[in-house]
């Protein structure tokens, strides 16, 4: 599948061409998923819900980067009943004992492509949470462009889906630690468009 | 044992008390006793979320001052003449201070939300450094006051959304627990000064600010827990031992305390 995009991209005119070429991320297809251990039992999936940024490309040159950022409120694990409690767990999520949102409203994502082959295959970033900023590693596990065939073509869209991981406590998120795990697993689906 | 070092109650409320404790019964004789509330919530942040300053965010601002206060309380008990001035510079400084520990967070919101934020907890914090620097000469008072202030700001807290808040001032409480247990076990009182109290006004002030910036606690709560250390002012029978005056004044602020719990659950929660 990946392989039949990747031809279809280069069979694009425009795409062949030399430029760097930038991309707009599109929000409704970018989710940035997370997966945290709880109590040691089970990895619980979130998602961040508003995401923003820009994907360059330069095929030829093979290079390219990104840069993603990310509204911390928009933390969404799926518990959105109180249950008896005064607050839900994203409600919880947004507090300073974990994302702390009114202080950090956003974090981000800035990173750059490695290769192998036609594709990006790992992305080398730093991310930048709750006022630190670490190196985070992505690995690109799909990666593909093609025309965007819902307005016939008139513009491109690449997409891709890359995974990671790192550890909160890096980043001074320490609460509830083991409880709730040091280690946050990363699966990234981004997708991005740029007019032809 | 690691999962005991990490357990909530543990962190909050077991080795904050002991270590209040230890420091009532050991520097009390030295007029060092009132560092038995700082003890407690120190013991807490450190085992609830490390102490680290670095990058200086508005929580990490707040342990900052709270592990300060007790060292500018010292400096008044020790070096300075208290009186009304020196209280109110005090309070005057520890209300910018609030500013400055929260502009993160003021500098994302509209000038007059800002400033009336920012100025209503700048208020805040600085009525408590007043009011319980007043309790200065009056330990048990004092005591009680910081129990039930910390209790009702960390009960309050964990309401609001924010359990790792609730660990502090449920520390601060256990510290003051240990000081006026110490008390009440020796019929014999020991010095607050402004060692405890400046403790009590600033960390106490600071936690729940905290609990309204960072966290969901409703903005009349802390009016409800800024009349704590005025409850402590209430008679109790001049013959009473200092066991039962800690247990009537702490009942007396208790009230409050309930309050507060009351209305932080009702706003955060509205029965359906």
């Amino acid at each position: 599948m990946h392989r039949k995009l990747a031809a279809t991209a280069l069979a694009l005119p425009l795409a062949a061409g030399a430029q760097p070429a930038t991309y707009e991320i599109d929000p409704d297809h970018t989710f940035p998923h997370f997966m945290i251990q709880h109590l040691g039992v089970s990895w619980m999936h979130g998602r961040f819900n508003k995401t923003s940024g820009k994907l360059v490309l330069d095929r030829a040159a093979k290079t390219g980067s990104v840069e993603v950022t990310i509204e911390t409120a928009s933390v969404d694990t799926g518990a959105h009943e109180l249950r008896g409690r005064t607050r839900t767990r994203d409600e919880h999520l947004r507090t300073a004992d974990f994302f702390n949102v009114q202080e950090f409203p956003t974090m981000t994502y800035k990173g750059s492509a490695k290769w192998n082959g036609e594709w990006p295959s790992e992305v080398q970033g730093q991310l930048t949470l709750l006022g630190v900023t670490r190196p985070v590693t992505l690995k690109v596990d799909s990666f593909g462009c093609a025309p965007d065939p819902r307005i016939k073509g008139k513009r491109e869209v690449c997409g891709a889906n890359a995974s990671g991981s790192f550890k909160r406590s890096d980043f001074g998120m320490k609460f509830a630690i083991p409880g709730v795990s040091d280690e946050i697993r990363l699966q990234v689906q981004l997708e991005a468009l740029r007019p032809l | 044992m690691d999962s005991f070092l990490q357990h909530p109650a543990f962190q909050g409320g077991v080795a904050p008390f002991v270590a209040g404790l230890m420091v009532a019964a050991v520097l009390g004789r030295a007029r060092l006793g009132g560092l038995a509330v700082a003890a407690g919530y120190a013991v807490a942040i450190a085992l609830a979320s490390g102490v680290a300053f670095s990058p200086l965010t508005a929580l990490r601002k707040v342990a900052l001052l709270a592990l300060a206060a007790p060292l500018a309380g010292i400096a008044i008990d020790f070096a300075l003449r208290s009186g009304r001035a020196l209280v109110i510079v005090v309070a005057a400084v520890c209300g910018a201070l609030t500013v400055w520990v929260f502009w993160s967070v003021l500098q994302h919101k509209v000038p007059a939300e800002a400033a009336l934020l920012g100025g209503g907890a700048a208020l805040y914090v600085a009525w408590l450094v007043v009011a319980t620097m007043a309790l200065s000469a009056a330990p048990v008072r004092a005591g009680a006051a910081a129990l039930v202030l910390g209790l009702g700001t960390g009960i309050s807290a964990i309401l609001a959304a924010s359990a790792l808040l609730g660990l502090y001032g449920i520390g601060l409480a256990a510290g003051a627990g240990g000081f006026l247990l110490w008390q009440m076990v020796t019929g014999r009182t020991i010095a607050a000064g402004a060692t405890l109290t400046l403790s009590v006004g600033l960390a106490g002030g600071l936690f729940g600010a905290s609990a309204l910036f960072l966290a969901k606690l409703p903005g009349y709560v802390p009016i409800v827990l800024a009349l704590v250390p005025l409850a402590a002012r209430l008679p109790v029978p001049p013959r009473f031992p200092i066991w039962a005056q800690a247990i009537v004044l702490s009942a007396y602020c208790f009230v409050l305390a309930v309050l507060a719990f009351v209305l932080t659950r009702q706003g955060v929660a509205p029965p359906a």
